[in-house]
């Protein structure tokens, strides 16, 4: 019984320590957040805790001397800097390693935590008394705040504030005000400096400053009017409350500048009419300022994050993976049974027993999408790893670079996710190291010396489409030409198109760099990613542009589990094409193909497409000459961004594809990603339509019989 | 961010608070009259309220319509940095005030 607690405290611990990374990471963005300070205070404080309670002693210890610098920033008396941060994700990634050792860890192990203990403690050395303004303003639980343990109510609010001019006379610090109001909860704060006159008009003693602050907290409204209770008149205080915590939703920038009374409705429809940015048209009209814009965009933004925040709250339960895994399993034996039931009441001919299959086949379809939406994870949980990973590499390559993520919430087979991650570093590392030019290079080629790593993802079809740009110098073509030509990879006169020249670097041992860094340059990694990604059923596509940047876009299923597919027969044997990669059927008499000889392209909707017959392909029904039919079936299938056709001799039609893998034996043969087991217990091979295709166009069109071998 | 080589530098001390303000104003009135290259040092400044950093704010305008630039540079007090951060001056706080100019919210710069 001991064990599965230790385990489940391993399993939380992991958790704990995965969210204390991302809370780090924003913290080095966010320093004064009060609320993120406490969010590690706390997950270091569990950790400590739960450890202690399963004798794993050194972590407890450990932890403890972590809390006591933590509790240091809490109260504001030690300042969050780069260099602490630093020193922070260090101590999680020690906790983390002691997390796969049990008790007693090792000596060796035990003393990689005296440097950082030396230095944890270096830091409490350096914490000087705080201020009480500081005090709260590190805490995020200032006056009106509740203390630990005691719920309150979390809403967010508008706050304008917009001080007299004559608020200085009375000594009132308006900057040390306004900082106690954004300490009590999490506060975006938007400064307008455009009435501040030039010298000549300038009083000293005047205040033309003025605020737009947007503040999450569960500070009561009172409470933010108690920091300004001695200046309550001079202040200038509007509160709004725009939402509770649990209805917080981002509006668009038009309502929010209504809201505002900035602009109105019909001023608003007119703008975006114009088919051009709201915030740009507006400006121009001398609807609003070019600040009150900003400052919607800040109120916006602020509304996002609690509602990201209000949404990851949502009820859950904790289900182990395995038992999920289980489930999918069953679900797919489902699928496969329900094809039986469904081909013997065909062949029985009995109207009742179709009646219950067809009824079992409604019922199976929406248990098969509900088990795989259970599976389906938002990539950010993946996305959140690799801040780290540019924050790290940027330090060691002393390079700026800041990573920007879109389409976090995107969601992917949990499966397909795990298998992403590595390939995804690979390509991460890669931009940053080949890619981004170092501070002096960017300045010089007229760019901020700060780089940016954009990762994104968005659903396509069946596919989500996982893009990496970076706004670095682009590949060079020349160089990568030179390398494959010095590494044997192609002929010095070969021709190639632009994307062949860029596919060359992730041929195995491929490398461009001239040096040798522990990142990369060991022409290792591309070739891994592309291995990786044809083993997810996706592909990989290569943008560059010199001087401007490239971009990795990889193509991935959404599911690895259960797919549609579209089942055909080639003589006696069956195979399944993936029916996301399908774009038609055509039929064509096999007199007129065996006219084209060697030539193997037709005409399909106004464009020429190379076609395979996958009869000759796979070597099926050899010696069977006359079971051939008359009129051909070809399914043309889009894959690596062209059309390809697959001869076949019958398309039967859609098929619930629950995905097996195949035998070792066949893993190595070329055109079969997977088998799956149809109605009447016969085995269908799943055809790699990248792969295929790949063969096609190596081919020149021209049929390789025989080249994947029989099967 | 300025290279602070041949500029004028306007070195500011101690607390900045509203009674030194009217100093600030002529002192710094006097440096873009002089030079179209001012660099504020904020090295031996510990604290600074609205009035002085609006001080600020009004010379860099009028640098800037004649043609010059203001800029900043020194180790920023922690109790500054984290004041400009806490009221939206900037976005995080910041160890030395170089390159300062570039980032304060809404600060007169050319293009802006």
């Amino acid at each position: 019984m001991l064990d599965q607690f230790k385990s489940t405290f391993k399993e939380e611990a992991y958790e704990l320590l995965a969210s204390l990374e991302d809370t780090f990471l924003e913290l080095e963005s966010a320093p004064l957040n009060g609320e993120l300070v406490n969010a590690a205070f706390r997950a270091i404080h569990t950790i400590k805790g739960s450890a202690a309670m399963f004798g794993f002693d050194t972590v407890s210890r450990f932890s403890h001397e972590f809390e006591t610098v933590l509790d240091l920033c809490r109260s504001g008396t030690l300042s969050i800097s780069k260099d602490f941060i630093g020193l922070a994700l260090k101590g999680r990634d020690y906790l983390r390693r002691l997390m796969d050792f049990d008790e007693p860890v090792s000596e060796e192990i035990q003393a990689e935590a005296e440097p950082l203990l030396e230095r944890l403690k270096d830091f409490a050395g350096k914490a000087s008394p705080a201020k009480p303004a500081e005090a709260a303003l590190s805490s995020g639980g200032g006056a009106g705040g509740p203390s630990e343990g005691e719920s309150a109510v979390t809403a967010t609010y508008r706050i304008g504030l917009k001080p007299s001019r004559d608020i200085f006379k009375n000594g009132t610090k308006v900057l040390s005000l306004v900082e106690e109001l954004v300490a009590l909860g999490q506060a975006d704060v938007f400064p307008h400096t455009e009435e501040i006159p030039g010298l000549a008009a300038l009083d000293p003693e005047s205040c033309y400053c003025w605020w737009d602050i947007i503040l999450t907290t569960d500070a009561d409204e009172n409470a933010m009017r108690d920091v300004f209770i001695f200046v309550a008149e001079e202040a200038g205080l509007k509160i709004e409350k725009l939402a509770d915590a649990s209805d917080a939703a981002a509006k668009k920038l038009g309502d929010i500048l209504v809201d505002r009374g900035a602009a109105t409705p019909e001023v608003i429809r007119a703008a975006l009419g114009t088919q051009r940015k709201l915030g740009d048209v507006l400006v121009e009209r001398n609807v609003v300022s070019r600040q009150q814009i900003e400052a919607a965009l800040v109120e916006q933004q602020h509304m996002k994050k609690v509602q990201e925040r209000s949404e990851g709250a949502v009820g859950s339960i904790r289900v182990a993976s395995d038992k999920l895994d289980s489930l999918v399993d069953l679900v797919g034996e489902l699928v496969t049974l329900q094809a039986r039931l469904s081909r013997t009441s065909f062949d029985l001919m009995d109207g009742q027993l179709s009646s219950i299959s067809e009824q079992f086949e409604r019922l199976i379809s929406q248990l098969r999408d509900n088990t795989m939406s259970i599976r389906m994870l938002p990539i950010g949980s993946t996305f959140n790893r690799f801040r780290r990973v540019v924050r790290d590499l940027s330090l060691e390559l002393g390079k700026e670079c800041e990573l920007v993520t879109e389409g976090a919430e995107t969601e992917l087979d949990k499966t397909v996710i795990e298998k992403l991650g590595d390939p995804l570093v690979h390509i991460i590392r890669n931009s940053i190291d080949h890619g981004l030019e170092r501070p002096e290079g960017r300045a010089a080629a007229g760019k901020q010396g700060t780089g940016t790593i954009k990762l994104s993802a968005l659903h396509s079809g069946a596919y989500v489409l996982i893009r990496v740009s970076d706004d670095g110098r682009g590949l060079d073509r020349e160089a990568i030409r030179a390398k494959a030509v010095e590494r044997g990879l192609i002929s010095a006169g070969q021709e190639m198109t632009e994307q062949e020249t860029m596919q060359l670097i992730f041929a195995p041992g491929f490398s461009t760099a001239k040096v040798v860094t522990t990142v990369s340059g060991r022409g290792v990694g591309m070739d891994v990613v592309k291995r990786e990604i044809d083993s997810l059923g996706g592909s990989v596509q290569l943008d560059s542009s010199p001087g401007q940047g490239t971009t990795v876009t990889l193509k991935i299923p959404l599911t690895l589990a259960i797919i549609e597919g579209l089942l055909v027969r080639i003589a006696q044997e069956y195979f399944v094409v993936p029916l996301s990669t399908v774009d038609g059927c055509i039929e064509i008499p096999r007199q007129d193909l065996s006219a084209m000889g060697e030539r193997r392209i037709i005409s399909y909707r106004d464009e020429f497409v190379p076609f395979i017959l996958l009869r000759e392909l796979f070597g099926s029904g050899d010696g069977e000459e006359g079971e051939e039919p008359e009129i051909e079936q070809m399914v043309i299938a889009s894959a690596q961004d062209a059309r390809v056709g697959f001869v076949v001799d019958q398309v039967i039609g859609d098929n619930q594809t629950v995905i097996k893998p195949i035998g070792r034996l066949y893993r190595d043969v070329e055109g079969i990603s997977g088998a799956t087991i149809l109605g009447d217990g016969t085995v269908a091979l799943i055809l790699d339509i990248n792969r295929l295709a790949a063969m096609v166009q190596r081919e020149g069109a021209k049929g390789t019989a025989g080249a994947a071998g029989a099967i | 961010m300025l290279d602070n080589a041949s500029g004028k530098v306007v070195s500011l001390e101690g607390a900045l608070t509203v009674d030194k303000a009217a100093g600030l104003k002529e002192e710094l009135g006097k440096a873009i009259a002089s030079s179209s290259l001012v660099l504020v040092d904020l090295s031996s400044a510990e604290d600074m309220d609205l009035a002085c950093l609006q001080a600020i704010y009004a010379a860099a305008a009028d640098s800037l319509g004649r043609g010059g630039r203001l800029g900043f540079r020194g180790k920023l007090s922690s109790r500054i940095a984290r004041r400009l951060a806490a009221c939206g001056f900037v976005s995080a706080p910041r160890e030395r005030a170089e390159g300062l100019e570039d980032e304060l919210a809404g600060f007169p710069r050319a293009g802006a």
